[in-house]
């Protein structure tokens, strides 16, 4: 019982100087989850709920054996993203990510999916 | 197996060696006093448990880079490797293993006096958990800090109590282990209480609704607090009937079974707690 007030102030001096966050979730996307593009996008995006790393994102087109790394992902932690997308053709898409919420350091993985319809267009040049 | 299941395994494990660690050092420090024949096994068990959890925490946090890759390549990724060490979760880490050591250096050599430098060490081990987290980043973390710390420390005098007592039971004559039993069941009777207390109260101001109760993060804790439950009862029943027939020479090994269960469910609890900490939110 004697220890408690030590115990107490050892966690008020760790808790201090911290800030006030939680989780990245996914807050919005292009391609929308379950979405049926008429264009072929060029680039994807990412938006998340706060600040995160974005460490790592595959594509997989339904058929295909494994996924595609995309690598180059940005080092700065952001909560917007856009990454340059590989060539896409027509069919279901699997895009995976995972980030680490730069506050709390929790991992989240999330995953969209989307269609290339077979009569989509390619972007406009300079589009997103 | 995927890197998030070896690192919640990992991490489980983790826990348990900690707690069991700083548990036996507080142990040591608050009785080994009254013991002779049972100190050097417990001083064996608190050394062995800080070991295996140092070389645990470090192995989860060199996982961390495989699960940010999700999969075993990020190990050898510079980027994510850096990323995974130089974060709060990484410093939170290295503390907690910090402590550890400092529970070895303290354990290595017998006597009282190291026995409280080990609980220092203990009680910094526990505090690494503070570093990151839900309550870390809470806008009440100046309230949630305090009752995580006390919610953590009591866990780890209780849990980590178990296997010196059933080594104290086995090894130190009947007079002095019933004294050593009857002396922590006080301590414990007014402590354990505490971890309901500040758990129940983290849950609520971190979810700050019942409707929590509906997603995983919210079923989780309800699995914790049956176990806690289910803890309380065999508590009691040690408290009420096995140590007053322990001290009557009556009942040995039925205490000791009640003991271990109590040690099982609480590993359970700190697996639970591992997958809630690692992948869900309160939110």
């Amino acid at each position: 019982m004697k220890r408690i007030p030590f115990f107490i102030l050892f966690a008020g001096l760790l808790s201090a100087p911290l800030v006030a966050l939680a989780h990245a979730h996914l807050e919005q996307s292009d391609p929308a989850n379950d979405s049926t593009l008429t264009t072929v996008p060029d680039h994807f995006m990412l938006m998340f709920s706060e600040s995160a790393h974005l460490t790592a994102l595959t594509l997989q087109k339904d058929g295909d054996a494994a996924p595609q790394k995309i690598a180059g992902l940005p080092k700065e932690a952001s909560e917007h993203f856009s990454i340059p997308a590989p060539k896409l053709t027509a069919g279901v898409y699997t895009l995976r990510f995972r980030n680490v919420a730069t506050d709390d350091n929790h991992i989240t993985a999330g995953t969209i999916k989307f269609t290339v319809a077979a009569t989509a267009r390619p972007a406009a040049p300079g589009g997103k | 197996m995927k890197p998030d299941l070896l690192s919640v395994i990992i991490r489980a494990l983790g826990f348990v060696a900690l707690f069991q660690a700083a548990g036996a050092a507080f142990f040591l420090a608050t009785f080994g006093e009254s013991l002779a024949c049972a100190r050097t096994p417990i001083r064996r068990v608190a050394l062995s448990s800080a070991a295996l959890g140092a070389i645990l925490i470090l192995a989860h946090l060199g996982l961390d880079a495989a699960r940010l890759s999700g999969d075993f390549e990020g190990l050898w990724d510079e980027d994510l490797q850096r990323l995974a060490w130089t974060s709060r979760s990484g410093i939170s880490q290295m503390v907690q293993a910090l402590g550890l050591v400092a529970v070895l250096a303290g354990l290595w050599k017998p006597g009282r006096s190291h026995a409280r430098w080990a609980s220092a060490g203990g009680v910094i081990a526990v505090g690494g958990f503070l570093i990151t987290g839900h309550t870390s980043t809470h806008a009440l973390r100046a309230v949630l800090g305090p009752l995580l710390a006390l919610h953590l420390l009591v866990v780890a005098f209780w849990f980590g109590a178990l296997v010196p007592l059933a080594v104290v039971i086995r090894l130190e004559p009947r007079t002095t282990a019933a004294e050593v039993l009857k002396r922590f069941s006080v301590i414990a009777g007014w402590l354990v209480p505490l971890i309901l207390v500040a758990g129940l109260t983290m849950a609520w101001l971190l979810t700050g609704s019942l409707s929590v109760l509906a997603k995983p993060y919210g079923e989780l804790l309800l699995a914790k607090l049956a176990g806690f439950g289910l803890l309380m009862v065999l508590a009691a029943y040690n408290k009420w009937r096995l140590t007053p027939a322990f001290e009557q020479a009556r009942s040995e090994s039925s205490l000791r079974r009640s003991m271990a269960a109590e040690y099982v469910l609480i590993v359970a609890v700190l697996s639970v707690t591992a997958v809630l900490t690692a992948f869900y939110s309160p939110e």
